[in-house]
C-alpha cells in the first residue's frame, strides 16, 4: 500500500475509473427512467400528462450525468475501495437478515443476534461489553417502544 | 401591541414543564452528537423522526430544532481538542481552535466559541422574530407560479452555493426530483415507476428517504474506520475567556452574527457555509493576516458565532415560505409533515402557538447551551472516549425498528438499507446527499406548482413572466445560472487536499470526513 492510499485518496487513474462508473449508473438509470415516462403519457404543456414531468427531470439527469461521464477528471473527494470496505458488506447482510427476521420471529432474537454479531465481530469488542451491552439494549428497547410508546412491534416475550 | 400577543403567549408554551423537558432533552442530545465525529445533526434527527410521532407537535419540534443547533455548540469541542470536527459546519474552527489548544488554551476557545455562538444564536432569534412573520405575510399571495420559481431556485442555489462540485450535486439533484415522482401522479392518480409494487404506491416516504442516505449511510460509511482508536483529547483548563480575549474577539463576534444570519436565510447557505464565509471575513479585516493559523482567537470567535446565527435563521425560509433552506431544514420540513403540519405563509396565522412556541424556545435552549459548554463542559469533554464500536450497532438498532414504526412495514426496512447502501457508495465516489434530500421534499411541491401554472397559463411558457414575483425570481434563477457559468469558466480549482493552509472557504468540506484522514495519519497502514 502506497502512502496515498493509507489515506483514503486513490491515484488518479483509480478515481477517474470510479468517477465514470458514478456517473455512468445514474446516466443509464436516466435514460430508462426517460423512456419509462414517454410510455406514461405526455399529454401537452396546457395538460401535463403523468409522464411529463418525469421525462423533464429524467432528461436533465441524462445531461448532467453525461457531462461528469466527460469530465471524469479525479476532484480529490474520491476514496478508495478497500479492504474496510469488506465490513460495510457484512453490515449491510446482517441488517437485511434483521429485516427478513423481524417479522417472523419477533424482535428479541434478531436484535440480540445483530448487536452481537456488530459489537464483537465487526466492533472486535470484548465478549462482556457485547452480553451486556446487546441485553440491555435489547430491554431497552423493549421498554422505550413497547411499554413506553405503546408501540406494536412483533414480540415473543410479553409481560 | 397585537403583534406582540402572540409572540408572549408563545413563552406560555415554552415553560410549560413538557415543553423545558423537551428542549432540554433536545439541546443535550445536539450537544453529543455535535461531539461525537461521525454521526451530524440530520442523521440524528432523521433517525429520531420516528420516536417524535408519538410526541405531541410543538415539543416535538422544539426538541429536533434543539438537536440542530445544539450540535453547533458540540462540534466545537472535538475540532478544538482533537482537530476533528464533530460538525462540517466547525471544519474552520479546527484550524485556529486547535493551534489555541496546542498552546494550553483549548478552555479559552471553548469558552468564547460558546459566548460568540449563545450571541450569534440570541441575535438571530431576535431578527427572526420580526422578518419571519413579514415574510410570511408577504407570501400570502405567492401561488402556484412563485411556488415553482421559489422550489427552482431553491434546488438552485442549493446545488451551486452549497460545499462541492456543481454538476455532482446538480446529479444528486435531479435524481432527487426523480425519486419523488415514484408513486401516484399528484393530480390524475396515475401509479409511477412503481413496477407493480404496492409498498411504492404511496411513494417512498421522506422519513424512509432521510434516515437512508443521512442515518444507515453515515453509520455504514463510518464502519470501515469502527476499529480505528481516537487519539486521546487535549486538556481544557480554564473556559472563561479572559478581558483580552473578549475585547479581542467583540469584533469578530458582531461580524459573524451578520454572515451568519443573512447566509442562513439562503438556500444552500447554511451553517456550514456561513462558518467559512466569517473565517474568510475575519482574515481580511484584521490588521495582522500572519496570525491566523497559528492560534487567533478571532479565528474561533467569527465562524462559531457565525454558524449558529446561521442555524437559528435558516428556520425563516421554512417557517414562513414552506420551503426548506437545507438538508436539515428538509428534515425538520419531514418532521412538520410528519406531524400532519404543512409549513408555509399560513403558519404564523393558523398555528401561532407552534410557531412562537418553537421559536421562543431557541431563548432558552441557547441558554441551557451556555451552561453545558461553559460549566459543564468536562462531562462532554468525557463523552469523547465512548467508542465508535459500541456507538454505532446502538444507532443502527433505533434506526431500524424507527423505520418499522413508521408504517409498521417491514419493506421499509429493506428500502431503508438500499438508500443506506446509495448513501454509502455516494460518499466514497464523492456525491453528497445534501441536494438529493432537499430536491426530494421540493420535489412534489415543484412538480404540483409547475402544472398548475401550465393549466393556468394554458400551455404558454411565457406566462411565468407575466406574474412580477415569479418573473423576478426567475431573473434570479438566471443570474445564478450566469455566475456559476462564470464561475466555472474562471478555471478549475486546485486540489484542496494539497494546500492545507488554503483560504478555507474555497475547501470543500462535507465531501470527506476529516476524522479519517487524521486518524489514518496517526496509524499509517
Amino acid at each position: 500500500m502506497s502512502t496515498v492510499d493509507t489515506q483514503g485518496s486513490p491515484d488518479s487513474r483509480y478515481a477517474r475509473r470510479q468517477n465514470v462508473i458514478a456517473a455512468s449508473v445514474p446516466l443509464v438509470i436516466g435514460v430508462l427512467a426517460a423512456i419509462a415516462a414517454w410510455q406514461l403519457g405526455l399529454g401537452d404543456l396546457s395538460d401535463p400528462g403523468p409522464g411529463l414531468w418525469p421525462l423533464v427531470v429524467s432528461v436533465a439527469m441524462v445531461v448532467v450525468a453525461a457531462v461528469l461521464v466527460i469530465r471524469s477528471s479525479p476532484t480529490g473527494a474520491e476514496e478508495r475501495f478497500n479492504r474496510d470496505s469488506v465490513i460495510v458488506v457484512v453490515g449491510v447482510l446482517s441488517l437485511l437478515g434483521y429485516a427478513a427476521l423481524f417479522e417472523q420471529v419477533g424482535f428479541e432474537i434478531p436484535t440480540i443476534a445483530l448487536l452481537m454479531l456488530w459489537l464483537k465481530v465487526l466492533g472486535k469488542e470484548s465478549w462482556l461489553v457485547t452480553v451486556v451491552v446487546s441485553v440491555l439494549a435489547s430491554a431497552a428497547i423493549y421498554l422505550l417502544f413497547i411499554t413506553g410508546l405503546e408501540v406494536s412491534l412483533p414480540h415473543i416475550v410479553h409481560f | 401591541m397585537d403583534f406582540f400577543s402572540p409572540v408572549l403567549a408563545g413563552f406560555g408554551v415554552v415553560f410549560q414543564p413538557e415543553n423545558l423537558l423537551y428542549c432540554l432533552l433536545g439541546v443535550t442530545l445536539g450537544m453529543l452528537v455535535g461531539v461525537l465525529p461521525g454521526l451530524g445533526p440530520a442523521a440524528t434527527i432523521a433517525i429520531l423522526l420516528p420516536v417524535t410521532y408519538n410526541i405531541e407537535p410543538t415539543s416535538a419540534i422544539i426538541m429536533l430544532a434543539g438537536i440542530f443547533y445544539g450540535a453547533q455548540y458540540g462540534g466545537t469541542i472535538t475540532s478544538v481538542l482533537l482537530r476533528l470536527p464533530g460538525e462540517a459546519s466547525s471544519v474552520v474552527t479546527a484550524i485556529d481552535g486547535h493551534e489555541m489548544a496546542k498552546q494550553g488554551r483549548a478552555g479559552a476557545a471553548l469558552g468564547i466559541a460558546a459566548i460568540g455562538s449563545f450571541i450569534g444564536g440570541t441575535i438571530s432569534i431576535v431578527v427572526l422574530t420580526f422578518v419571519a412573520p413579514l415574510v410570511a405575510g408577504f407570501a400570502l399571495d405567492f401561488g402556484p407560479a412563485e411556488y415553482t420559481m421559489l422550489a427552482l431556485l431553491g434546488i438552485l442555489l442549493v446545488t451551486t452555493l452549497g460545499t462541492g462540485s456543481v454538476a455532482k450535486s446538480l446529479l444528486m439533484a435531479a435524481l432527487g426530483l426523480l425519486l419523488a415522482t415514484i408513486g401516484q401522479d399528484p393530480l390524475l392518480g396515475t401509479a409511477r415507476f412503481t413496477f407493480g409494487s404496492d409498498g411504492l404506491l404511496d411513494g417512498i416516504d421522506f422519513v424512509i428517504v432521510a434516515m437512508g442516505l443521512f442515518g444507515v449511510g453515515e453509520i455504514l460509511y463510518n464502519l470501515e474506520s469502527l476499529r480505528h482508536k481516537a487519539p486521546p483529547p487535549a486538556p481544557v483548563g480554564s473556559v472563561y475567556p479572559s478581558r483580552r480575549d473578549l475585547r479581542e474577539s467583540r469584533g469578530a463576534i458582531s461580524r459573524g452574527s451578520v454572515v451568519g444570519f443573512l447566509l442562513g436565510i439562503l438556500p444552500g447557505g447554511g451553517a456550514t457555509m456561513s462558518s467559512m464565509v466569517a473565517y474568510a471575513v475575519e482574515r481580511r479585516t484584521t490588521k495582522k493576516p500572519q496570525r491566523f493559523g497559528k492560534g487567533a482567537i478571532e479565528g474561533v470567535a467569527g465562524p462559531e458565532t457565525a454558524n449558529n446565527a446561521a442555524a437559528t435563521s435558516s428556520f425563516i425560509p421554512l417557517l414562513s415560505l414552506g420551503i426548506p433552506a437545507n438538508a436539515t431544514m428538509a428534515i425538520m420540513f419531514g418532521a412538520l409533515l410528519l406531524q400532519g403540519i404543512t409549513p408555509g405563509p399560513l403558519l404564523v396565522d393558523e398555528e401561532p402557538e407552534l410557531f412562537w412556541g418553537v421559536v421562543n424556545s431557541m431563548y432558552i435552549g441557547n441558554l441551557l447551551l451556555l451552561a453545558m459548554s461553559l460549566p459543564l463542559i468536562g462531562i462532554f469533554v468525557r463523552i469523547l472516549r465512548v467508542r465508535p464500536a459500541i456507538l454505532a450497532p446502538l444507532t443502527i438498532l433505533i434506526t431500524m425498528i424507527g423505520v418499522y414504526t413508521v408504517r409498521m412495514n417491514v419493506f421499509d426496512m429493506f428500502l431503508v438499507v438500499g438508500l443506506g447502501v446509495l448513501g454509502y457508495l455516494m460518499k466514497k465516489t464523492g456525491f453528497e446527499p445534501g441536494p438529493l434530500v432537499l430536491a426530494f421534499v421540493l420535489g412534489g411541491i415543484l412538480e404540483s406548482a409547475f402544472r398548475r401554472s401550465m393549466r393556468t397559463f394554458d400551455g404558454e411558457l411565457s406566462g411565468f413572466l407575466t406574474q412580477p414575483i415569479a418573473a423576478s425570481l426567475l431573473g434570479l434563477i438566471v443570474l445564478l445560472i450566469a455566475f456559476s457559468g462564470w464561475r466555472a469558466l474562471r478555471g478549475r480549482k486546485p486540489d484542496p487536499r494539497k494546500e492545507k493552509h488554503g483560504t478555507p472557504a474555497e475547501r470543500p468540506a462535507e465531501d470527506r470526513n476529516p476524522e479519517r484522514d487524521d486518524d489514518r495519519a496517526d496509524h499509517p497502514g
